[in-house]
């Protein structure tokens, strides 16, 4: 039983134990504050150490209040059992007769108090903290979501006007089409182009065009609201019309549509009022492809625009697989070069004077594996619209200067349409010379034709390269002279040797001569005759076809003819061969039409 | 929530992290396996790096009881890490009831932790920023809520700056953050230095056991420390070794050397 002691210090060992645990953890407080802590757990140790009967719960409380204090590491367990085995009966001054009995039992249940407490502890904060990792974790997923789907929106959504953008409108249109169960369904899409927008932009600047275009995007949002609406790029938007039953529907959109855009709206301060042009296209879903609905309202809706624009056209096969077939030409040029499938006839140009041959015309033909020989109306104009005229004029110059030079007496010239492109390109005056060397084919044998029109431009490069090349005594032709281009002074910087007068003109000599439109052409052709022969320029009119024409312009004074009373475009050697007889017999006027 | 692009996308609890290592340092368990691990390769190559880290610690408390005596009831507190016992705001709400504290830290975890243990105590918050963009730190909207710039703040950037190299500019930092302050305010600093210790491998072995974190070490002398305080008046006494910083006892100050940790605090005047 344990007596209190005369000389009782709790203090004493306060201030110890203080002194034992410091510096085995992180304390939160001043050293002051943990002597009186530990003081006052002194005094419920010493209190334990007395009690009758033994009280476990005081040992517990202890050490669990040590932990709550934070003196909660290992060593401060460890340095707390030792001061209070070796000083707190001391320091104390407890008597007992079983105070060791005692003191093993309190020891125990501090030790059992602490252990407990900062096993709680431990498994609290190891709580704590994995869960404050799984929010972090959470957040992170969240935040990585949200920035995946901003990034999905900017990569399908246009910048400018936060309209869905191709990418997005090609998923919608390929899932209408591709949705299972859908085949009876019918679908649509509008093509829709602002008319005239670069206007806009080249006179009002980018930001009035980027505004102009902001509004016409909120107008169509706003008016096909229940329509997937896109911006293909530039002025260019589609409108999605799912769940047809037929063209009128589309229809109804692209008017409502053609309405919204053709409202008056402020933008940047300007009242802007524009229209634009939308392509139809309203079909099955059966059997459809996004990109081939794509294309035919795009087509659709170059042909709106071509018909002047501020209305809507419905897409056309038939005019579509026409397009699709010129394209496929175009498209097969270059390979039909490489492999040879043009090839040149000639048409001889007649002296009317003594029927000589003076000149063969070089025309182009292409024998087209599928579609047999095509004429040069097929594929000559596709070839000026993609550039490929370039390539094809030259290869055309090329062989003719090649086959002439081949040509026995008598030899005459060879006349090879130039186009605008050709004239207008660097190195005409390289390109022509070099030929002429490699085939050596004499200048004065090749006569280059150009068109009134090629001589529009009042670029200088064209008119110094023609005359480098009359220069050198190549002969200069204005080809169709009479129908294009009205304005004469070119003929005074040109050197020009020859005029072509267009076959309309003489044309009009096959009616009778009391006819008044006969009159009226043949004073015209007189007229060009007597001005060309004043400038000191032949003159050759083509489209001679009978006797008559052939006569009225030999009286005229017209010097040379082409058509097909003096021989149709064939064969050079046809062409060469029947010239002698054609020089007798024109001469006789027993020519019957060319053959 | 916008996630700012300097923030990982995921959450790596297999990578160190210096918060949760400094916790375990503290007796904390607010750690995991790699944490552990880390702190005890640590603790093998530095055997002291505990008592490091509570004598940094002693050294914040002391700090803000001193700031608080002296008026400051404004508290920036960037590179908080994990919130274990004795936080700025517990120091401080115990003296000054109405003292707004913001807890800075880049971790997320620590973030995380820090926003449970507040709760919704309405003197304190914090947010997940890095101390390398203090422009993000003044102008975000939960600093600018809590914080008046127009009267004093105390910014503290206890054992952080040992974390950023001089290749971030850590004066040009502190310029940044001083310029946001008013007259009054104070700045408190620590971190590792060597000077103790150069002759010793024991900076090679942190230097590689901090390598595996996230955040490599950029151990500095008291001369450097002293350079980051430009602007401000030195607070008595100047840049020491923090246990020698305002003792509470003349025995908590011997062998102060130890402690490896050098701070001190600089007060803006005007």
């Amino acid at each position: 039983m344990a007596e209190p002691a005369a000389t009782s210090c709790p203090g004493t060992f306060a201030r110890a134990w203080a002194k034992a645990v410091s510096g085995t953890s992180y304390l939160p407080m001043t050293q002051a504050q943990l002597e009186a802590l530990l003081h006052r757990l002194t005094g419920r140790l010493a209190g334990a150490l007395r009690a009758e009967p033994f009280d476990p719960r005081v040992g517990h409380q202890v050490g669990a209040e040590l932990v709550a204090a934070h003196i909660a590491s290992a060593e401060g367990l460890g340095r707390t059992v030792e001061v209070i085995q070796l000083r707190l009966v001391r320091d104390l001054g407890l008597v007992a007769d079983d105070v060791e009995d005692r003191m093993a039992r309190l020891l125990a249940t501090v030790t059992t108090g602490y252990a407990r407490a900062l096993r709680d502890r431990t498994l609290d904060e190891q709580e704590s903290i994995r869960r404050a990792a799984m929010t972090a974790r959470a957040q992170a997923e969240r935040a990585l979501r949200d920035s995946e789907a901003r990034f999905r929106h900017q990569a399908t959504h246009d910048p400018l006007t936060d309209l869905p953008n191709r990418t997005l409108f090609t998923e919608r249109l390929t899932a209408a089409i591709d949705r299972p169960g859908r085949g009876a369904d019918r679908i649509g899409v509008c093509f829709l182009d602002l008319d005239r927008f670069k206007v806009v932009n080249d006179s009002l600047g980018h930001q009035v065009g980027d505004a102009l275009l902001v509004s016409v995007a909120a107008r169509l949002r706003r008016t096909l609201g229940d329509h997937l609406v896109a911006r293909l790029g530039g002025d260019e938007f589609v409108v999605l019309v799912e769940r047809t039953t037929g063209t009128h529907d589309v229809v109804r959109v692209a008017e409502a549509a053609l309405a919204a855009v053709g409202e008056p709206a402020l933008v940047d301060g300007h009242e802007l009022t524009v229209s634009a042009s939308v392509g139809i296209v309203e079909r099955p879903v059966a059997g459809a492809s996004p990109v081939e609905l794509m294309r035919a309202a795009d087509s659709t809706l170059h042909w709106a625009k071509a018909a002047g624009g501020a209305r809507w056209s419905i897409f056309d096969p038939d005019r579509h697989r026409d397009e699709l077939d010129r394209y496929a030409l175009s498209a097969a040029i270059p390979a039909a070069i490489d492999r040879g499938e043009f090839y040149l006839d000639y048409q001889p140009l007649t002296s009317l004077r003594d029927g000589a041959l003076l000149g063969v015309e070089a025309l182009v033909r292409w024998r087209h594996p599928e579609l047999g020989v095509l004429r040069p109306d097929r594929f000559i104009g596709l070839a000026e619209e993609t550039g490929l005229i370039v390539w094809l004029g030259g290869w055309v110059l090329a062989e003719a200067c090649r086959e002439a030079e081949s040509w026995g007496a008598p030899a005459p010239f060879v006349s090879v349409n130039l186009a605008v492109r050709q004239v207008h390109r660097p190195g005409l005056v390289q390109e022509v010379g070099g030929l002429l060397r490699q085939t050596g084919l004499p200048p004065e044998r090749l006569q280059l034709e150009i068109t009134e029109s090629t001589m529009m431009s009042t670029a200088e490069e064209p008119v110094r390269a023609l005359r480098v090349l009359a220069d050198l005594g190549v002969r200069i032709a204005i080809d169709d002279f009479g129908t294009g281009y009205c304005n004469l002074a070119y003929l005074r910087d040109l050197p020009v040797t020859e005029l072509k007068v267009a076959g309309e003109f003489v044309a009009g000599l096959r009616a009778p001569v009391t006819d008044p439109t006969s009159r009226t052409d043949e004073r015209i052709l007189a007229s060009l005759v007597s001005l060309a022969h004043a400038l000191d320029l032949t003159v050759t009119a083509e489209g001679v076809e009978t006797e008559g024409q052939a006569d009225r312009l030999r009286a005229i004074g017209c010097d040379a003819g082409q058509g097909w009373y003096f021989g149709r475009p064939g064969p050079a050697a046809g062409c060469l061969d029947r010239s002698p007889a054609l020089s007798t017999l024109a001469g006789a006027g027993a020519v019957g039409s060319g053959g | 929530m916008q996630r700012p692009d300097w923030a990982p996308d995921t959450i790596d609890i297999e990578r160190p992290s210096v918060a949760r290592m400094y916790d375990y340092y503290l007796g904390g368990s607010h750690n995991f396996a790699a944490d552990r691990a880390a702190a005890r390769a640590m603790m093998e190559a530095v055997p002291d790096a505990p008592l490091m880290a509570q004598a940094n610690r002693a050294f914040l408390r002391r700090v803000v009881q001193f700031l608080v005596d002296s008026g400051v009831r404004q508290f920036l507190d960037i590179g908080s890490g994990i919130p274990t016992v004795g936080n700025v705001h517990e120091i401080a709400h115990r003296i000054a009831p109405d003292a707004r504290v913001v807890y800075v830290d880049v971790d997320p975890v620590a973030v995380a932790h820090s926003r449970e243990i507040l709760g919704d105590n309405p003197g304190a918050t914090v947010i997940q920023e890095d101390l390398r963009r203090p422009a993000a730190i003044l102008a975000h909207p939960e600093v600018t809520r809590l914080i008046d710039f127009s009267q004093p703040v105390a910014v503290m950037i206890v054992a952080v700056l040992h974390f950023i190299p001089d290749s971030d500019r850590p004066e040009e930092i502190l310029r940044t953050l001083r310029a946001a302050l008013a007259p009054g305010s104070y700045l408190v600093l620590s971190q590792a230095s060597d000077e103790s210790r150069g002759h010793t491998g024991e900076r090679a072995e942190a230097e590689r056991v901090y390598r595996r974190t996230d955040n490599p070490l950029s151990i500095r002398d008291r001369a450097e420390l002293t350079a980051f305080f430009d602007g401000f008046e030195p607070v008595e006494p100047g840049v020491v070794w923090v246990p020698q910083w305002r003792p509470e006892t003349a025995e908590s100050a011997e062998d102060a050397e130890r402690a490896v940790f050098i701070g001190g605090v600089g007060r803006l005047g005007g």
